[in-house]
């Protein structure tokens, strides 16, 4: 049961453009994400064969096989039906590949491998943010979820040392409540952010931009394309190493509009490293006894 | 990137948070609730950038690295609250602390299980000498339970019993 609610996911990542439009005329108009109940079949029949593989119900490899091959054709047709930019496509597959991580790291019994499928799941997340020019905090996100999740790593390596899984691995605290709790909140949610008007459409802030070229081409000042020009090439020119124009203008940002926000992170940081090193340290013999 | 992509990466964002909050509730080894926490957080980050994209400007970038922080700060307390914990009980399960919940709660009795994937192989000997309940006992092994009374031979060990114990 705990094994349906990531399949759901991955399965509806998959199959959103799938049955939501079929005609030639929709194809055009694509990328509106529609739910259709008709993605509901292969999501469950997904499932079911997920379970049965772990279970070890299923041994026959030849059934085994058609399942992975009836797999591997859906998605060629979800593929199919995305969207024709490169961008999407990465960005679907970083999503699909997060998700699959996710399913990994709630189905695992052991922890090395649940460790192992939230590193999966936290790098593809990097991956998201890189493609959505997010570069610094795509980097910054790699650099202390990578750091923190070796050292947890190392501590769930240090901890679960043993041949055999521990009671607290196998028995879940109410499996099949949970899953559906999470179930109906990710049901709200996608309802929440899918139907008409749930957020309010694009609209480029042009007073703090976040790149000169998000603009479209009339609304971009002459100076601001000149700008934008010269920092391409000299940047290219020079060759010390191209600074991405979103992560000088974070940068400008953090550093302006948002110091105090900044001082209170490093605050808060330090105030954190002194509860960890007080917590961490063993407890030594009172000086009075 | 347009206006789907965000809705896109608002309902991925929504499936991840979901994930780690199923993650939450049912595991129960103390760092595997740890990693679901965190990676709740990533669902969250990945809304904050999406908007960002959304609206071309810095603000949701800038709480993603708020975010990123807490994140930070929360992994270096939580790791040592762990190493706390576990040097007081040295098990990693949440229920060994159940007692800071409330006492009326019923405690769940758990039989003990272990399941390993690997089957347990006895060895087994070869069946030797005669069994005891075999239907036609032979008369020579027949046992002669009249030599000794059987009150006499307990009230005799527990003598010695306790003189070794005296000694």
């Amino acid at each position: 049961m705990t094994d349906l609610l990531p399949i759901l996911s991955t399965a509806s990542l998959w199959n959103t453009r799938l049955f939501a439009q079929t005609n030639v005329e929709a194809l055009a108009s694509r990328v509106e994400g529609t739910w259709s109940w008709a993605m509901v079949i292969p999501i469950v029949l997904g499932a079911i064969g997920y379970l049965l593989i772990q279970e070890g119900v299923v041994r026959n490899k030849l059934w085994i096989g058609l399942g992975l091959i009836a797999f591997a054709t859906s998605v060629v047709f979800a593929v199919g039906f995305l969207p024709p930019t490169l961008d999407a496509y990465i960005v679907f597959l970083f999503c699909t590949v997060a998700t699959g991580g996710g399913v990994g790291f709630l189905t695992a019994r052991e922890p090395v491998y649940a460790a192992l499928g939230f590193a999966t799941a936290v790098l593809s997340t990097c991956g998201i943010l890189f493609m959505h020019s997010a570069m610094f905090i795509a980097a910054a996100t790699m650099i202390v979820y990578a750091g923190a999740t070796i050292i947890i790593f190392l501590f769930v390596l240090m901890f679960a040392q043993q041949t055999e899984l521990r009671v607290y691995d196998i028995k879940l605290t109410n499996p099949c409540l949970a899953c559906l709790i999470g179930t109906v909140m990710m049901i709200a949610i996608s309802y929440c952010v899918t139907h008409e008007g749930s957020f309010p459409l694009r609209k480029i802030d042009s007073s703090r931009l976040m790149s000169e070229a998000l603009l479209p081409d009339e609304l971009q000042s002459e100076d601001a394309k000149v700008e934008f020009d010269r920092q391409k090439s000299t940047s290219s020119k020079d060759g010390l190493g191209i600074v991405p124009q979103t992560t000088a203008g974070l940068g400008r940002a953090l550093y302006t509009d948002y110091l105090i926000a900044v001082e209170l992170a490093g605050t808060v940081l330090l105030v954190a490293t002194i509860g960890a090193i007080a917590l961490a340290t063993k407890p030594t013999a009172e000086v009075g006894s | 990137m347009n206006d789907a992509m965000t809705q896109n990466m608002l309902v991925f964002a929504g499936v991840l948070f979901s994930a780690g909050f199923v993650g939450f509730l049912t595991r129960r080894s103390l760092i595997l609730m740890f990693l679901s926490l965190e990676m709740m957080l990533a669902g969250v980050s990945i809304n904050l950038i999406a908007f960002s994209r959304h609206y071309g400007n810095f603000q949701g970038q800038v709480l993603a690295i708020m975010v990123l922080t807490i994140a930070a700060c929360e992994a270096a307390i939580a790791l040592a609250l762990v190493v706390s914990l576990y040097r007081k009980k040295a098990t990693l399960d949440v229920r060994a602390w159940d007692e800071l919940s409330e006492t009326l709660v019923p405690k769940e009795v758990e039989a003990p299980m272990s399941m390993s994937t690997v089957e347990l192989v006895f060895p087994s000997l070869t069946p030797s000498g005669l069994d005891p309940l075999q239907d036609p006992v032979l008369s020579e092994f027949s046992a002669n339970v009249s030599v000794s009374s059987p009150s006499n031979e307990p009230k005799t060990t527990v003598k010695k019993a306790e003189v070794t114990h005296n000694a």
